[in-house]
């Protein structure tokens, strides 16, 4: 629980909110690059409530500028893309990707007027199938090494999908690891042959165990959290039978962010974007550790679900999200199909756009949620006395550096789960032979626990 | 059920904040949505986690058991008359009782 005042600081992120500012400290997704493959690469984007538009211009380099032409307000996605730039169609007025207006056609011969108008433009990257955007003061931060980023394209599948509610209710499903055995329960297992692509479908690590049945049978999980330089790691602990432990490791990566395991062989680095207060996207990458990413067979999976140009689910609040009463008695926990970005979906916008947590009571299994809020709040209070430094990767520690993070789901044999989960990700890396996937240190801190690990359960 | 009553809280750094608090919610309750500082709560009122400790005056109500339980574990040593704020409840007699926020929650 915690007070409006409170609620309002941490969710707003438009130009001058502080949760806007810290966002605006790190790179952020814009598009995806399959947005800007087709004929006329000129797509708009709404980033922390700005509008903005996306676009390639003739060599190959892409812009992101505002919106709005600086003459009278005009749309510039209805521009033309010519001369190197794109031209409003209103009167012709011509920016490149830097925002500076070139061309002022119809004003006088001579007229020098063109060279004092600049348009905001904001610094663009594209990484293995995501267009990165910078929307804060002073030069952007590196990119860390995370696993996403070091792979090559091949090996990294990119995504996005729209939800109609606050970037905060989205990104706080992602560190809630006691949900999958509830919201994503199965109640039969489906054959692992079938699991390419898909969340919890596999067997989990190297048992016969169907991931489904392990979250069915096991939910009551012990979850810790321990800061880190990126953010913080969640350990969620499944004792099983015979002295084994199941252990999950997912992670938070400030400020926007979550990296969990999909599969043996996959990894998810998945954003939650503010597209404006009340909606956001989810931007994800798909990592493997295996072999090439079969990336046609990804995209169909999720075009099926989706629909273009903006990537809304076809299941949604509008049609109840294809809830079936027969299938939530006889097949799944939600009875809202199979894929379970409808069933986070439904769980982050049916509390409404911005959920109104004064109304809330969070239970032992939401320690992440409670730690993150506290890690945002120090960042909010830090860029109040102007000390960005002391945000996570933007201090003394270089971006680079940051590996990882270990997102890995481990069968420990021994109570030492730690060097369980730490050998088992170690083995992946070694084995991967499509990239260097070795990391040099370990980027653990000191354990930090929910209080008594042994009796944090999920609430019956 | 409208019924206020005033409550006070003083925090480590000697400030004192006047909260009006509605009869029936419980103390953390009335801090929290005041945004009195010092108040964590981090469960939001379960008795889960031993962030909304408070300093009640001498002769107050001592704790229930599983508040007993759990103010074993607050950060900032117990005293005779510490007590978890989400587990008092907010009525007419608590009128003008002034509760001392310890300096840590965490």
């Amino acid at each position: 629980m915690i007070s409006q005042k409170l609620n309002d600081t941490l969710t707003l992120t438009g130009p001058g909110t502080p949760a806007g500012e810290v966002m605006r400290r790190y790179w952020q997704p814009a598009a995806l690059a399959d947005e800007l493959a087709g004929e006329r690469p000129v797509v708009p984007v709404t980033l922390l409530g700005e509008r903005l538009v996306l676009f390639r211009d003739a060599r190959g380099e892409l812009g992101l500028i505002e919106r709005a032409c600086p003459h009278r307000g005009a749309d510039l996605c209805y521009g033309r893309l010519e001369d190197g730039g794109l031209r409003c169609p209103f009167h012709g007025w011509h920016f490149d990707r830097d925002g500076r207006c070139l061309e002022q056609p119809g004003e006088p011969a001579g007229s020098t007027m063109h060279e004092r108008i600049r348009t905001t433009a904001y610094p663009v990257v594209e990484r293995n199938g995501i267009v990165f955007a910078y929307l804060g003061p002073g030069e952007p931060p590196a990119f860390p090494a995370f696993d996403c980023f070091r792979a090559p394209e091949s090996h990294v599948f990119a995504f996005k999908g729209l939800w109609e509610c606050n970037w905060l209710q989205a990104m706080e499903v992602g560190i809630d690891p006691a949900h999958a055995s509830f919201l994503h329960r199965f109640l039969r297992d489906e054959d692992p042959a079938d699991a390419y692509g898909k969340q919890f479908r596999d067997n989990a690590a190297d048992t016969d165990i169907p991931m489904t049945r392990l979250l069915r049978e096991h939910p009551r999980p012990e979850i810790s959290v321990e800061p880190t330089e990126y953010g913080l790691r969640l350990t969620a602990l499944r004792r099983l039978e015979g002295g084994r432990t199941h252990v999950r490791i997912t992670n938070q990566i400030f400020p926007g962010a979550i990296s969990i395991p999909m599969s043996r062989e996959m990894i998810i680095t998945q954003w939650h974007v503010p597209v404006d207060d009340r909606r956001c996207y989810w931007y994800s990458m798909f990592t493997s550790f295996d072999a090439p990413v079969d990336k046609a067979r990804m995209r169909e999976q999720r075009l099926k679900e989706h629909r273009l140009p903006d990537y809304a689910p076809i299941r949604n609040r509008a049609n109840g999200y294809g809830f079936d009463p027969i299938e939530q008695r006889r097949e799944t926990y939600t009875g809202m199909g199979l894929d379970i970005n409808v069933h986070d979906q439904w769980a982050v916008e049916s509390p409404g756009p911005i959920f109104d947590r004064t109304k809330e009571h969070l239970g032992k299994t939401d320690v992440a949620i409670v730690r993150y809020r506290k890690m945002l709040r120090a960042a909010i209070d830090a860029l109040g006395r102007d000390d960005a430094g002391a945000l996570p990767m933007l201090g003394d520690t270089d971006p680079t550096t940051v590996h990882g993070p270990i997102s890995n789901d481990t069968i420990a044999d021994t109570d030492d789960w730690r060097e369980a989960f730490l050998a088992s990700d170690a083995e992946r890396r070694a084995s991967c032979t499509g990239w260097d996937a070795t990391i040099e240190r370990d980027v653990r801190a000191t354990a930090e626990t929910s209080g008594k690990p042994e009796t944090a359960t999920t609430p019956a | 059920m409208n019924e206020t009553v005033m409550l006070h809280f003083e925090t480590a750094d000697g400030e004192t904040h006047d909260v009006v608090a509605k009869v029936g919610q419980s103390v953390m309750e009335a801090a929290v949505l005041a945004d009195v500082p010092g108040i964590e709560a981090e469960c939001g009122g379960s008795c889960n986690c031993a962030t909304c400790h408070v300093f009640a005056p001498a002769g107050f109500e001592g704790p229930n058991e599983q508040e007993d339980e759990m103010l074993d574990e607050t950060d900032t040593p117990r005293a005779a008359t510490s007590r978890l704020s989400c587990q008092i409840d907010v009525d007419a007699a608590l009128a003008g009782t002034t509760f001392v926020i310890p300096a840590t929650q965490s």
